[in-house]
């Protein structure tokens, strides 16, 4: 018989195929030796993410860190630097650590964001056959609206903001745009919230914030509580002690105390919420 | 005619051979979560360059290594030194090239 068995020539093509596969897939596939940026596993993004501002911190180039940024394929690279210098505080690294991934990030955002990674420039002009990537954003700046705001808080009046006049001019202080009691029976206590935005209104991460009472002060930052806001952080202040307030590069806020609330059986503790921007 | 034998080892054999062709070109497997190491030569001249740039700025050598080294078990000096043949190839500016080159020196005359 020199006659093959259709089906035994089937199990042969198969198992073939299956061989193929294993080796080609298990024993030796692809070997990946020059991939991009985009495709770096997260912790390692990250690190990228460090050197590129630091980078920008020693060279003040805007340009060549966007182009860098862009290689990541990140959506938005300021939310990435923001929520990334956000993970960094709440793990306990240094605000020095965390500073110049800030700086970038509001680098970055005190400017238009063109969604042109690939434009041509000739730093980008370095690397050949850029992948594609996704724009940073759209053209048009980010709106403070589209920003997630705090939404715990309840606030039944709002206070009107006053025009700001916008000036790029950093360095100036913080101005107080708003400050209020809230009385709120579900939420804590004393609670004292801030909020900083930037002159764009938008929320800013990673800003120092100083407490100090007869006797005691405390540093915290806006940002560790990203689900509320980037740009937001609280305080729970004691009844009966008074509070000052002083945010990085902003004029200390004296006499805070804890209000006392009126309620159907007495009163309870309030809290008192701060709106903070940059000139 | 062949014999039953030969047929089903060729049978094998394009089984192989397609096996291969969508294992390796039609479907290769697909590497996310890569490491710094298996970047392109470009990216990582680049990476070497903000290294340079860093370094040319706050002068630590033992930090600039450090940073280096992620891109490979070589030492520092060479990752630098393969950063700046790169740097040439893709005609990174000369200013860039030159701190390339004053990172890759610093490394060679540390030691690293």
């Amino acid at each position: 018989m020199n006659r093959a068995n259709p089906l035994m020539t089937l199990i042969a093509l198969l198992a073939g195929l299956g061989l193929g596969l294993a080796y080609s897939w298990g024993i030796s596939p692809v070997s990946y030796t020059d991939s991009t940026p985009n495709i770096l596993r997260a912790d390692f993004k990250d690190q990228y993410r460090t050197i590129i501002a630091a980078a920008f911190a020693s060279n003040g180039d805007i340009e060549r860190a966007r182009a860098r940024l862009s290689l990541l394929g990140d959506n938005d690279s300021f939310q990435a630097l923001s929520a990334q210098a956000q993970q960094m505080l709440a793990v306990g690294r240094p605000y020095e650590d965390v500073e110049q991934i800030v700086q970038l990030a509001s680098a970055l955002q005190g400017q238009k964001i063109f969604a042109s990674p690939t434009s041509p420039s000739s730093y980008s002009a370095q690397f050949t056959a850029l992948p594609t990537l996704t724009p940073l954003v759209n053209a048009a700046l980010v709106d403070l609206t589209t920003i997630p705001q705090s939404t715990p808080l309840v606030i039944t009046t709002t206070t009107s903001r006053p025009t700001q006049t916008l000036s790029p001019t950093p360095g100036l202080p913080l101005i107080l745009i708003s400050q209020e009691e809230i009385c709120n029976s579900e939420l804590n206590s004393g609670l004292m919230q801030i909020t900083i935005l930037d002159e764009r209104r938008r929320q800013s991460p990673g800003i120092e914030l100083t407490i100090t009472w007869d006797g005691g002060e405390e540093h915290f930052f806006t940002g560790l509580k990203p689900e509320l806001g980037n740009g937001y952080a609280d305080y729970q202040m004691t009844e009966g002690v008074t509070y000052s307030l002083k945010p990085e590069n902003g004029n200390p806020i004296p006499n805070i105390i804890a209000p006392a609330c009126p309620a159907p059986n007495g009163s309870f503790l309030g809290g008192i919420k701060f709106i903070f921007q940059k000139p | 005619m062949l014999s039953t034998p030969i047929k089903y080892l060729i049978a094998l054999v394009i089984g192989i051979s397609l096996g291969l062709l969508y294992g390796w070109a039609i479907d290769p497997v697909e590497f996310i979560d890569t490491t710094p190491e298996t970047l392109r030569a470009d990216y990582r001249a680049d990476y070497v360059l903000m290294t340079a740039e860093i370094y040319n700025s706050d002068g630590n050598l033992s930090l600039a290594a450090q940073r280096l080294a992620v891109l490979g078990s070589q030492p520092p000096a060479e990752i630098a030194a393969q950063g700046y043949q790169s740097a040439l190839e893709f005609k990174f500016s000369d200013a860039d090239i030159a701190l390339i080159q004053r990172l890759m020196s610093s490394l060679q005359a540390g030691g690293n």
